[in-house]
């Protein structure tokens, strides 16, 4: 860990180097997203970043409590994580047997961006999430393909398994696994959702709910599997924890000289 | 409120001092909806709400001032089966497809728990339609998995009330089955009935076919186009027919809370064999009587009460009846108790029937074959010549023969027919266009050749006509249509 | 560039006296170290005000809309207490908005709207600490292209351990129920 930090820190004096093998790096892009940035604008800027191939597992969780102890589930302060945080573990440093390969889960916002934050990283924004969720296998935009869509859905209406499977489902179009189908995921910007919970409301914010121009409306309507990330992830708040929320990390990427 | 009712009586009270004048048109008085809904603050100890599982609805509330009632209702995601051999994934309130129902009174105040199990997938929600305030609830209650939310109304309008989940998207959550019912009572209750039972329809949409067995997933275009696979009662197939039957004997009054989930179809709700004494149709608080059919909005619900007097398995239905056919919509009261003949007799005469058409042509069969052998009657002839003389040309000469004065001749007593009675063969087989006099009256009018009559049906015509109504008698024999047929022309468009 | 603010946060989110930390009640706010400066060029914690019951919320310093309304709305909160509480209540304002809303902009804001400075504070964060702010108080926010910010009211009374006590939503006039907890 100590020894990414200290790559990045020089990141900005290097040319820019490849990322490293359990990142993907991910180009600059423009594109038309669910989440406007600003009321009535359909497109969105990301820069390039690296994101994490596969979501945190159980034992690099573990590694990071252990070295970082105010983060075990009997030392962790009831404001950033819930009653429930880790609950799953066989005890406070230690997965669940036989679980260490398969995606942390019951883990709130806060330890999640600490965990990102040691790795010299930190939560992927709900845009370069977007970015990258848009993947199929073979092209960088899906959204339009019923049966990606369908694939999706069919994950959404199984319920919550007990013992989830191990990470490195096949890649999508950027070399990125597991984006569908295994685990809700943490962005950076959960605090920045500002959507009704009555899905009926949009397009009728209260001016004053959301000051400056009032609440952000979903597009794309049609678009279900990404409307039922942003009601899951805006029903969550930072500390809690759920069966079903992972996450993985991102990193700016250092601009080369 | 006052206002109204002074004038209603005072509109009364008019029309009974001058009764020679029509009663003005009194105006049922309304319950004054929600503006009359607010009783004041809840009195005594809070109530925990019965909560039941369908078919099955909470007892009566018996109240008589407002309370303040806790209602604790949890979202689970359950698989289990829809039909035989499928299996989907409903996200339900209370473990069941409809959810819990609940059962409070006009002006209660309602402390609402909304509970979401942690292993949950999603985020749930719920929108009573009975709650006047943002969203009817969904707003102040959107929780995530392994949360719960509270929120608090007051009941101000009694009826029967859908609710469901609001999460976006709103229409997936319902398709899998988040909806129930909730009953705010009038305040003097409802008139006590022997069972009151709580079904409620809903479509669904699944990736495979009608009955197509396995897992099968939520498919969103087919819901988007409105194309079902199913349409159930109560979210099985099975949900209430055979063993899960609902239950009564005769002479009992049944009420049946009937609600319809959609997302999509609207219900021509239909008891087969039954009239439903009383409608109270989109739930509202005036019954119409005596209803076969009544229409279930989605989003709806409806309370149908009638009595039972004779046993039998009475079937429930969505009367568009492809649905319940081939798409499920089908559920089953049984009733049992001793059998009521006078007022439904079951089957009492089964026997042959050969209809109009075979029963009369027979004299015409029974001829022909006479014919065929060379046996024919004169009797025989005339019983065949009767039949089709009804048959083609009453029409027009009447069944007594007596035409119709200035328009069609007579053939009863026919002058015409007595002195030159081989003429009819001619007329009969190539009509008669022109002037013709009868009995001393002249007839210009058109009698289109019967060129769809063979020899033989001509025949036994036209000695039925010369044995009838007083004509002379005689016979004509298919040989001597045959004749006439072969020394005449036919006129243009006549067959042959 | 970023990176390595993020290094020094992670360092500095991590690297926490013990004591501090376990004093606190495991719901207190105040178990977070924030670095905050106030309009006087002060360095402080979000516990500047420990001990005090106190009323939290964000906001930035350009706003137009709610932001003129939030401190209306904290006065007439401070208006409807006890003179007994009134004395004891104080007031933190935290901007979303570390560029333009540097310790002397925040203290040409109170003089303007003539804060009592003795017992309000208006509060610059660290960028990175902005965002975790946010999340403890249950802030949503978000910046537009223009430089403006999208975002919820929220106003939070804090225990003088820091616990939360209550929060409303509620602009324009004093919340009930936050009052009645108040005068417990």
């Amino acid at each position: 860990m100590k020894s990414t930090a200290l790559v990045l820190l020089m990141g900005a004096a290097v040319a820019a180097t490849a990322p490293p093998a359990q990142r993907a790096g991910i180009p600059a892009a423009t594109f038309a997203t669910i989440l406007p940035p600003a009321p009535g604008v359909a497109t969105v800027h990301v820069d390039a970043f690296e994101l994490d191939r596969t979501p945190v597992t159980n034992a690099a969780f573990a590694a990071f409590v252990r070295s970082t102890p105010a983060w075990r589930r009997d030392r962790v302060a009831r404001v950033f994580a819930d009653e429930r945080y880790l609950a799953h573990w066989r005890d406070a440093s230690t997965p669940a047997p036989g679980a260490e390969r398969a995606p942390v889960t019951q883990v709130s916002w806060f330890a999640a961006q600490a965990y990102c934050e040691a790795q010299g990283a930190r939560l992927p924004t709900w845009h370069e999430w977007e970015l990258v969720a848009a993947a199929g296998p073979d092209t960088a935009d899906a959204r339009s393909d019923p049966d990606w869509l369908q694939t999706i859905l069919s994950w959404y209406a199984r319920p919550a398994s007990d013992t989830l499977p191990d990470v490195g489902g096949a890649p999508n179009y950027y070399g990125v696994r597991d984006v569908h189908g295994l685990v809700w995921e943490w962005v950076l910007d959960a605090q920045s959702m500002m959507v009704s919970g009555d899905n009926r409301e949009q397009g009728d914010p209260d001016a004053l709910r959301f000051c400056g121009s009032g609440a952000v409306t979903m597009e794309q309507k049609e678009n279900y599997a990404m409307l039922m990330r942003i009601a899951t992830l805006s029903s969550m708040r930072a500390s809690y924890t759920s069966k079903s929320m992972g996450f993985r990390c991102a990193v700016p990427r250092p601009v080369p000289r | 409120m006052k206002k109204w009712s002074v004038m209603v009586a005072a509109a009364l009270l008019a029309a009974a001092c001058s009764p020679q004048n029509p009663p003005a048109t009194t105006v049922a008085a309304d319950t004054g909806g929600s503006s009359k809904g607010d009783f004041g603050p809840p009195q005594g100890e809070p109530v925990e709400a019965v909560l039941t599982s369908p078919p099955h609805v909470p007892p009566p509330t018996n109240r008589h001032a407002p309370a303040k009632v806790i209602v604790n209702l949890e979202v689970k995601e359950v698989e289990r089966e829809i039909a035989e051999g499928v299996k989907y994934t409903f996200w339900t309130f209370g473990g069941t497809v409809p959810g819990s129902f609940i059962r409070v009174r006009q002006g209660d105040t309602v402390e609402f728990h909304l509970k979401n199990h942690p292993d949950n997938k999603m985020p749930h929600n719920i929108d009573l339609h009975g709650v006047t305030g943002p969203g009817g609830g969904a707003a102040s209650s959107f929780t995530p998995p392994g949360h719960q939310s509270q929120f608090t109304f007051k009941a101000l309008n009694q009826g029967i009330y859908v609710y469901h989940c609001a999460t976006a998207p709103v229409g997936m959550h319902v398709a899998n089955g988040m909806y129930g019912l909730i009953l705010v009572e009038p305040p003097e209750g409802l008139s006590p009935v022997d069972h009151e039972y709580y079904v409620m329809q809903g479509d669904f949409y699944t990736v495979g076919k009608y009955r197509e067995k396995g897992a099968q997933p939520f498919d969103m275009q087919k819901a988007i186009d409105e194309r079902p696979t199913y349409v159930l009662f109560n979210g099985a197939e099975s949900s209430l027919t055979g063993p899960n039957a609902l239950q009564a004997k005769t002479g009992e009054r049944i009420r049946l809370f009937v609600g319809n989930g959609g997302p999509n179809l609207v219900s021509s709700f239909h008891v087969i064999g039954e009239i439903f004494d009383k409608v109270q149709p989109e739930g509202g608080t005036h019954p119409q009587e005596n209803v076969q059919t009544t229409l279930i909005p989605a989003g709806g619900a409806a309370i149908v009460e009638f009595h039972t007097e004779v046993p039998g398995n009475y079937i429930l239905v969505d009367h568009s009846i492809f649905r319940a056919f081939n798409k499920g919509a089908l559920a089953m009261l049984a009733v049992t108790g001793d059998p009521r003949t006078e007022i439904y007799s079951g089957k009492q005469v089964d026997e042959t029937y050969l209809g109009d058409k075979v029963a009369s042509l027979a004299p015409v069969a029974a001829a022909a074959e006479a014919k065929s052998t060379g046996t024919l009657t004169k009797e025989q002839q005339v019983k065949a010549g009767e039949v089709l003389f009804k048959g083609t040309c009453s029409v027009c000469h009447q069944e007594s023969g007596q035409g119709i004065p200035s328009v069609f001749p007579p053939l009863a007593k026919s002058d015409l027919l007595k002195k030159t009675p081989r003429r009819a063969i001619e007329i009969a087989l190539n009509g008669l266009t022109g002037p013709v006099t009868v009995n001393g009256v002249t007839y210009t009018s058109v009698m289109p050749p019967m060129s769809q009559l063979n020899d033989d049906e001509v025949a036994n015509i036209l000695t039925y006509v010369l044995n009838s109504w007083g004509n002379d008698g005689g016979v004509i024999t298919k040989e001597d249509v045959q004749k006439v047929r072969a020394s005449t022309k036919r006129p243009e468009g006549a067959a042959h | 560039m970023m990176s390595r603010l993020f290094a020094i946060a992670a360092l500095a989110w991590l690297a926490v006296p013990a004591a501090a930390r376990d004093s606190d009640p495991p719901g207190s706010l105040y178990r977070f170290e924030a670095k905050l400066t106030s309009q006087d060029g002060a360095a402080h914690g979000l516990d500047v005000y420990r001990g005090h019951p106190v009323l939290v919320t964000m906001f930035y310093g350009s706003c137009q809309a709610s932001c003129p309304l939030i401190i209306d709305t904290l006065r007439a909160t401070e208006r409807a207490v006890a003179p007994k509480v009134r004395a004891r209540l104080r007031v933190l304002m935290i901007s979303f908005d570390p560029a333009r809303d540097t310790p002397a902009a925040l203290g040409e804001i109170a003089r303007t709207r003539h804060i009592d400075t003795a017992r309000w504070t208006l509060a610059h964060a660290e960028p990175a600490d902005v965002r975790t702010l946010a999340a403890l108080l249950d802030v949503q926010y978000r910046q537009l292209p223009n430089g403006d910010f999208n975002h919820s009211t929220s106003i939070v009374l804090l225990s003088p351990a820091g616990e939360t006590l209550a929060s409303t939503h509620a602009l324009g006039h004093a919340d009930e129920a936050l009052l009645k907890r108040l005068a417990q």
